[in-house]
């Protein structure tokens, strides 16, 4: 199945309003024309007017002294299937020329009047007889042209009619249909700019802030329409996420109090393997609900992009943090500065997608190994174990929710590395995972370089 | 050392008691933000341990109360809440420490037994870890009551690491504790005085180690292992 071809607005609102100018256009002619047919004296005054316009040309020619012979082509009459006669005076009553087509003749006397302009028509039977009389002015001078036409049926007036909508209606209206058709296109395009607009506020939304609103200017209802169910969906999607993290504080509270009241109270049993067991089970519990808690808090994370961390300082604290765990393990923890820039985040979840990371590192590296977290070069954290490593084809799966490698570790839900890749993608970063040269695993969180850069 | 809880949850408020009696504090518990308000009003504490969530208000006004009343007693806060910004608004509201539900009874007290030797309301009192101590002010050290000398330096990096038991305390800060801000400091100045402090501990036969946090500085603990806060906190 074809994907439907998409047209833009603008195109198909012009197509449509340029046919509507087309069948404006066919209307208009329609209408001349029956208007004509309707009122033929006035084809009669224009018929008679063109041929007496065409006569007139040859003025010129017929003043040559030595009266010049009436040339072949003004013999014919201009209107098909007519006959025509004609007699051209000039002011003073002499005639400059004349035509008699048969027995259609013209008494050779000059007109009463300078003033007469007339035309009259005489009907037998289908059959018509024009005659009239027009003044012209050609070099200065005026002249008179008395015309008598003979034909019949409504063919002779074709040609006017043609001229007259080619004259009178064509060009105009062609004229105004390209003005309309531009027009038309300035028009829609400029009303359905706050479209436009609208669409490109409602692109720039960040999808990580859902707390964003469209703030487009609303000319036009259904553009505010547009702007208000957009904004409404936002709220409610802020809504959704709001409920998250309102979960995860809730969720917070009324499993880690009473888990607070478990590790006391199992504290203060009698030392022995039924303790140390209970311990071992709160203490495993307490690391679920603190990763499902960092997993929810790490889905609804927003990071402000004008914020700035330095990756050197999360680095070194989260490595501080934990050395005192590094050395109860019997574990060596090492930071190394080679030089990170700042980036847009939020330092305290980076520091938690570190933490889980050395936190895994030292879980699971054979005692007196060390852990190396580095800073740099670049937008870059790593961290280095000297661990059993991570195999290649379970790379891309450690990343996913739920899953663990080692079930003998020290518990967890198995969401250490996913909230590590939640947040990092967060930041708009990757999770990298190698093999470390000399063996063991090599993870690095690569970001963009921020501002600092 | 009279401390004040300040925790909703009865059983929770009982457990906190019996421990910290146990570690030799006096403690009074109350249930809300408003019997709080009128305890510390009436009675001066040397620490308030405080939960957030609590049914009548929420920890962090009180905070902010005790504080607009002068007092500089160190507060702690325990709390369940464990996200990714409660840990900064919690000390931005003028808190000390921060410590999340749950933790077990060494973890408590020893931040209690921190927060009470700070510098300021601290000066003057001995500093203890495991069978070494040392008097900050007649500046002597001993261990197992026994005096073991100590050059100058070793002393003062002694104590800037005794102060931060189970912490790490970083190069920097160390070598402004040593030298005089003039002084050069060659690079592996403070390499050289931390071994002879090592020697010297060793030798008199106490009970702590002085480990290296490679590329950041140095950390003191007791040679059992410390009770530390887990690496999630």
């Amino acid at each position: 199945m074809a994907a439907p071809r998409v047209r833009s607005l603008v195109f198909k609102l012009s197509l449509r309003l340029a046919g509507v100018g087309l069948v404006f256009l066919l209307v208009q002619l329609l209408a001349v024309v029956w208007m004509y047919v309707r009122n033929p004296n006035e084809l009669d005054q224009l018929l008679l007017t063109a041929e007496a316009g065409r006569i007139a040309e040859e003025i010129p020619d017929l003043r040559q002294p030595g009266d010049p012979p009436i040339r072949d082509e003004l013999a014919q009459a201009l209107a098909p299937g007519t006959r025509r006669s004609f007699v051209v005076h000039d002011r003073a009553g002499w005639v400059l020329g004349q035509y008699q087509d048969g027995d259609l003749k013209i008494a050779p006397e000059a007109p009463m009047s300078f003033l007469v302009i007339r035309t009259q028509r005489e009907i037998w039977g289908d059959r018509f007889l024009l005659s009239g009389t027009r003044r012209v002015t050609v070099d200065g001078q005026s002249y008179w042209i008395t015309l008598a036409i003979s034909g019949h049926g409504f063919e002779p007036f074709v040609p006017i009619i043609f001229n007259e909508i080619r004259f009178h209606v064509v060009f105009p209206l062609a004229l105004l249909s390209v003005l309309f058709l531009l027009f038309n296109f300035s028009v829609v395009r400029s009303t359905l700019r706050p479209l436009a607009r609208t669409i490109t506020a409602i692109g720039e939304i960040d999808p990580a802030r859902p707390s964003m609103r469209v703030e487009a200017p609303a000319t036009t209802s259904e553009v505010q329409a547009l702007i208000v169910a957009v904004n409404g969906m936002l709220a409610r999607i802020e809504a959704a996420v709001q409920t998250v993290r309102d979960f995860a504080g809730n969720a917070a509270h009324e499993l880690r109090t009473p888990l607070a009241v478990l590790t006391l109270g199992i504290d203060k049993l009698e030392p022995g393997p039924v303790q140390e067991r209970l311990s071992a089970e709160v203490r495993a519990m307490r690391r679920l609900v603190d990763q499902m808690l960092d997993m929810a808090q790490a889905d609804a994370l927003a990071v402000d992009p004008a914020s700035a961390v330095d990756l050197g300082t999360v680095a070194r604290d989260v490595v501080a943090d934990l050395t005192p765990l590094a050395i109860a393990e019997g574990r060596v923890l090492v930071f190394e500065d080679a030089g990170a820039p700042a980036i847009a985040g939020h330092a305290e979840a980076l520091g938690r997608a570190l933490r889980n990371l050395v936190d895994n590192a030292l879980a699971h590296g054979p005692p007196g190994t060390a852990v190396t977290v580095t800073s740099g070069p670049g937008p870059v954290l790593t961290v280095r174990d000297q661990g059993p490593g991570i195999p290649k084809d379970q790379r891309q799966k450690v990343l996913e929710r739920f899953v663990r490698l080692d079930r003998s570790g020290r518990g967890g839900a198995g969401l250490g590395f996913a909230i590590v890749r939640t947040i990092v993608a967060a930041h708009g970063g990757r999770v990298e995972i190698d093999d470390a040269p000399g063996g063991g695993a090599l993870i690095r969180l690569v970001f963009d370089a921020g501002p600092g850069a | 050392m009279r401390l004040l809880l300040v925790e909703d949850n009865r059983a929770l408020a009982g457990l906190i008691v019996d421990g910290l009696t146990e570690a030799g504090f006096v403690v009074d518990a109350v249930p809300g933000v408003e019997p709080a308000k009128d305890a510390v009003s009436v009675a001066d504490y040397d620490l308030l341990l405080l939960d957030l969530g609590l049914p009548d208000g929420d920890g962090i006004d009180l905070v902010r109360f005790v504080r607009r009343r002068g007092c500089g007693c160190p507060i702690l806060i325990l709390t369940a809440r464990g996200g990714l910004d409660d840990r900064v608004n919690g000390l931005d509201s003028g808190a000390d420490d921060y410590l999340v539900k749950p933790f077990e009874m060494r973890e408590l007290a020893a931040r209690c037994r921190t927060l009470l030797r700070r510098p300021g309301a601290s000066l003057g009192t001995t500093l203890t870890v495991g069978n070494l101590a040392f008097d900050s002010i007649a500046r002597e050290t001993t261990v197992d009551d026994r005096p073991l000398r100590l050059s100058p330096k070793e002393m003062n990096l002694l104590e800037c690491l005794m102060r931060r038991v189970g912490h790490v305390v970083a190069k920097p800060s160390l070598e402004g504790a040593l030298y005089a801000q003039s002084a050069e400091v060659t690079g592996n100045a403070l390499e050289a005085v931390v071994s002879r402090l090592r020697r010297r501990l060793a030798e008199s036969g106490a009970k702590v180690t002085v480990h290296t946090a490679h590329g950041i500085g140095y950390i003191l603990t007791p040679a059992q292992p410390i009770p530390t806060q887990g690496p999630r906190s």
